[in-house]
């Protein structure tokens, strides 16, 4: 049943996650920078299925349901802002909502 | 009983100073004039009492020091009950008299005056009364409080706040010598109760003592306006005139002559302090009456005539005749007051408007009983028989004749000065040309009987109470003996002083102007104190300014001033150079959040193994 | 050994897809490519034996929330973001140190600490009666509270996402645009 070792997963979370983080910073559109975010919250999920395979427990998975959950209400929510912004201002890159900067 | 003579004066202070708006002024007046009377009225009997035997009165336990409790309370002898009926009626007839004075000034405020004049009466009863130094010094400082607010009284003229401030500063001085005056009794006694101190006086080693009394003296220097620390009498001046008459017969300056009577078992056990005393005395009579002889200011002659006679009384003190320092204070109190009050009379009858006494003439006619009054008291001050000043600077003159020949011609000539100057003073302002004829539209009047009476009562006392010096001194428990030589030479160096007088400013034989323009130096030094006041202006004063200043332009210009300017140079920089982290892109905060993310992993990873 | 292929599989086509997703310019394939990932992510769910949240990744992730962002997109004229450049290219360079460095660390820390972390038994009863329903049980029992805090959650994250998202009456005037 266990032929693949927790490492295995790790590493591909922590790949996927960086990617995910990586994206936030690189990219230019607010949806695109949304979409890296689902990228590292799958990245933490596949961890934490992971682990469970590996110490043969089911917590973790419950938290990845809850992960799920959680990041649909963080998409909902922030596509909203998003929407709300566009028809604000009509931007939708994040170089032209610097009004926080120093 | 015998607590309500100092209570009198406080409920008087209280209800005017809490009431006195509502009351009106000339209810205040009298309030205070009340409390004065019946604190006089209750004091006769206690006065009786302390004849025959002293006694105590226990107010309260102030404080416990663990085995040493501190006990306020009243302590009655001849010597502080004589005081107590002495200061308690000349402020009830200083009092009357300032009703008339001030009147021109009711309604703007003026119960104020009342409130302060009972609170200084008060505070002089508690130095007088209380039987612990503490308490000595309650009211000492009282005093200072007292004479801080009536001498800055007329508080929209700056002279007269700033001559407040030099009384207030001066007595500081002499407070401050005095506390640790305290201090020191207390640490050698381990007790401020003066029966207790009188006591144990003997076990005490004179050197140490003797350290601890002259700080006590230093108190009494400030108070009494003795050199060094005289500056602020002469400028007490700028206080209403009633003021300056009870600060220089009764309350104030009288406070460190009776002080130094009070402990005088204390300084007879330090002979050596006894002798700083005398010289202090010697110095201030002889150097106040130097400056008073070319003084022109009407009031502030007088203050140097108190100077020099408290200086003359610190002298006696000094050479070991306290009860004809302390008679000569109670006829001294008569005749001063009795001498402020007919100058304030000549000022009200200006419009206190008159200040020099070059600026008026010829007042004789105009102000008949105001010269009767003024030259009563001048008589009794240059000690001519058989006025009181003959009675009590007679027997100072013999004790100094008995100590030292020299002496005794110092303090005839101290007195020959006195003479001189004061009737210098009656001469100009009575006699001569009516000098202020085209300045003053109205002619001079004679002062109302609010102000005449008072004044009546006090020359009557001023003859009167030369008298009764065998009674005093039998209250003492002293005894002195007339020496007819030594009172027929006072008398006749006293009349020398008066012809002098009267050949140069009624005679006119010598130009008295003329001479004062060919001895412009003299005259100049005299009249500037020997510059002591300009010294004091220029070099203590001028150099603390200096320093301050030097302070301020470097220490607080550069340092704090640098600390505060600079933390706001460190901010702002540190401010524009992180500014540009903060772009407000959320791309770049999540790069921070990367950064920031992996060290704190590493130092936890490092940390932990 | 059937695993090991279907893991790597999965893996790397994850991996490329999420590439996809943080490279591609044209808004439409990077969606494209959030749902390969997602998919590919569900299957690496089954290959760890978690059948319910491999099942739910297809169902909700792969389904609700992409058609979510397509919905979106169409919101959104994403016509206009196609002239700029899609990626700040110095930020990326800048950055890609950083996320080696980030890489190396966590992969360093998460071999070590595999190598000292306890091993736990397969449960007997898990096999027995499945996945599904073990899961279900300890969600309603161990987890009921935080279930039932979720299900608030995602209840307030609706309201509020219609109440940003809807259409506002002119209430001010807009400077910047």
């Amino acid at each position: 049943m266990k032929i693949v070792p927790l490492e295995a997963y790790l590493i591909l979370s922590v790949l996927l996650f960086g990617l995910g983080v990586f994206g936030m910073i690189v990219r230019r559109n607010l949806v695109a920078i949304l979409m890296s975010t689902e990228l590292a919250l799958n990245a933490v999920n596949i961890a934490f299925v992971g682990a469970d395979s590996h110490l043969g427990l089911l917590d973790g998975q419950i938290f990845a349901l809850f992960i799920i959950a959680l990041a649909a209400v963080e998409a909902a929510v922030g596509l909203g802002i998003i929407v709300a912004i566009f028809r604000l201002r009509k931007v939708e890159s994040s170089d032209e909502l610097t009004d926080m900067g120093g | 009983m015998e607590v309500l003579i100092i209570l009198f004066p406080f409920i008087a202070f209280l209800l005017i100073g809490l009431f006195g708006r509502r009351l009106g002024d000339l209810p205040s007046a009298i309030i205070a004039v009340l409390g004065s009377a019946l604190a006089f009225i209750f004091s006769i009997p206690a006065l009786l009492k302390a004849l025959s035997s002293p006694f105590s009165v226990k107010l309260y336990d102030f404080i416990s020091l663990g085995s040493y409790t501190l006990t306020l309370g009243l302590y009655f002898d001849p010597l502080s009950a004589i005081t107590t009926s002495l200061v308690c009626f000349i402020s009830t007839l200083v009092f009357i008299y300032s009703i008339g004075y001030m009147e021109n000034l009711f309604g703007q405020w003026t119960y104020k005056f009342y409130a302060y004049l009972s609170l200084f009466l008060f505070s002089m009863l508690l130095i007088v009364l209380s039987d612990n130094l503490l308490g000595m010094f309650f009211g000492w400082e009282g005093v200072g409080l007292a004479s801080y607010l009536l001498i800055g009284y007329f508080h929209q003229q700056k002279y007269a706040t700033n001559s407040a401030f030099e009384a207030f500063v001066m007595n500081r001085i002499g407070d401050w010598l005095y506390l640790f005056g305290i201090f020191s009794i207390f640490y050698l006694f381990g007790s401020l109760n003066l029966l207790e101190i009188f006591s144990k006086v003997k076990e005490i080693d004179p050197n140490l003592l003797g350290l601890a009394v002259l700080l006590l003296f230093g108190g009494a220097v400030g108070k009494s306006g003795q050199v060094p620390l005289h500056t602020w009498l002469p400028n007490a001046m700028a206080g209403p005139t009633p003021v300056s008459a009870l600060l220089h017969s009764s309350t104030m300056v009288a406070a460190g002559v009776y002080m130094v009577a009070r402990l005088y078992p204390v300084f007879e056990s330090a002979p050596q302090s006894l002798k700083v005393v005398a010289l202090i005395g010697g110095i201030t009579a002889l150097f106040a009456s130097l400056a008073a002889t070319s003084h022109t200011d009407i009031k502030k002659i007088i203050a140097f005539s108190t100077m020099s006679q408290l200086g003359l009384m610190f002298l006696a003190l000094g050479i070991g005749d306290r009860s004809s320092a302390m008679f000569h204070l109670t006829t001294h109190a008569f005749f001063k007051a009795l001498l402020f009050l007919s100058a304030g009379s000549i000022i009200h009858a200006f419009h206190h408007h008159v200040h020099d006494i070059y600026e008026v003439g010829g007042l004789k006619k105009y102000m008949p009983i105001t010269y009767a009054a003024f030259f009563v008291a001048a008589l009794a001050l240059a000690g001519i028989f058989p006025f009181a000043g003959f009675w009590s600077k007679d027997l100072i003159i013999a004790s100094s004749y008995e100590a030292d020949f020299g002496l005794g011609v110092f303090v005839s000539f101290v007195s020959f000065l006195t003479a001189y100057y004061i009737f210098r003073e009656g001469f100009v302002m009575f006699y001569g040309p009516e000098r202020h004829k085209g300045h003053f539209e109205e002619e001079p009047h004679e002062a109302p009987s609010v102000m005449l009476v008072p004044m009546v009562v006090l020359a009557i006392g001023s003859v009167v109470v030369g008298f009764f010096e065998g009674w005093y001194m039998t209250a003492l428990k002293d005894h002195k003996e007339m020496h007819l030589n030594i009172a027929i030479s006072s008398v006749v160096i006293a009349l020398l002083g008066i012809g002098l007088a009267y050949l140069v400013f009624v005679k006119r034989v010598l130009e008295p102007e003329k001479l004062y323009q060919s001895l412009k130096p003299v005259h100049t030094t005299f009249k500037e104190q020997f510059f002591t006041e300009r010294l004091y202006h220029k070099i203590l004063a001028g150099g603390y300014m200096l320093y301050s200043k030097v302070l301020y332009t470097t220490f607080e210009r550069q340092f704090i001033d640098g600390l505060v300017n600079g933390s706001y140079v460190l901010s702002s920089a540190l401010g524009s150079l992180f500014k540009g982290l903060q772009q407000g892109r959320v791309n770049l905060y999540v790069l921070f959040l990367l950064v920031g993310f992996s060290l704190l992993v590493l130092i936890t990873f490092l940390g932990g193994r | 050994m059937m695993q090991w292929i279907a893991f790597l599989f999965f893996a790397s086509m994850t991996l490329l897809s999420a590439l996809g997703v943080v490279f591609l310019s044209n808004i439409i394939y990077v969606i494209l490519s959030l749902l390969s990932t997602l998919v590919m992510v569900a299957g690496i769910f089954f290959v760890a034996g978690a059948e319910l949240v491999g099942a739910l990744q297809l169902l909700i992730y792969a389904v609700a929330i992409a058609v979510f962002y397509v919905l979106v997109l169409t919101a959104v004229p994403w016509e206009k973001a196609l002239k700029k450049d899609s990626h700040y290219r110095i930020e990326g360079v800048l950055t890609f140190p950083i996320l080696l460095a980030f890489y190396l660390e966590i992969i360093l820390v998460f071999l070590l600490g595999v190598s000292v972390s306890p091993k736990g038994q397969i449960r007997e009863f898990i096999q027995n009666l499945g996945n599904t329903q073990v899961v279900g049980s300890i969600l309603f029992s161990k987890y009921f509270f935080a279930f039932e805090l979720v299900s608030l959650v995602l209840l307030v994250g609706m309201i509020g996402a219609v109440i940003v998202g809807r259409k506002e009456d002119k209430t001010y005037e807009d400077s910047t645009s």
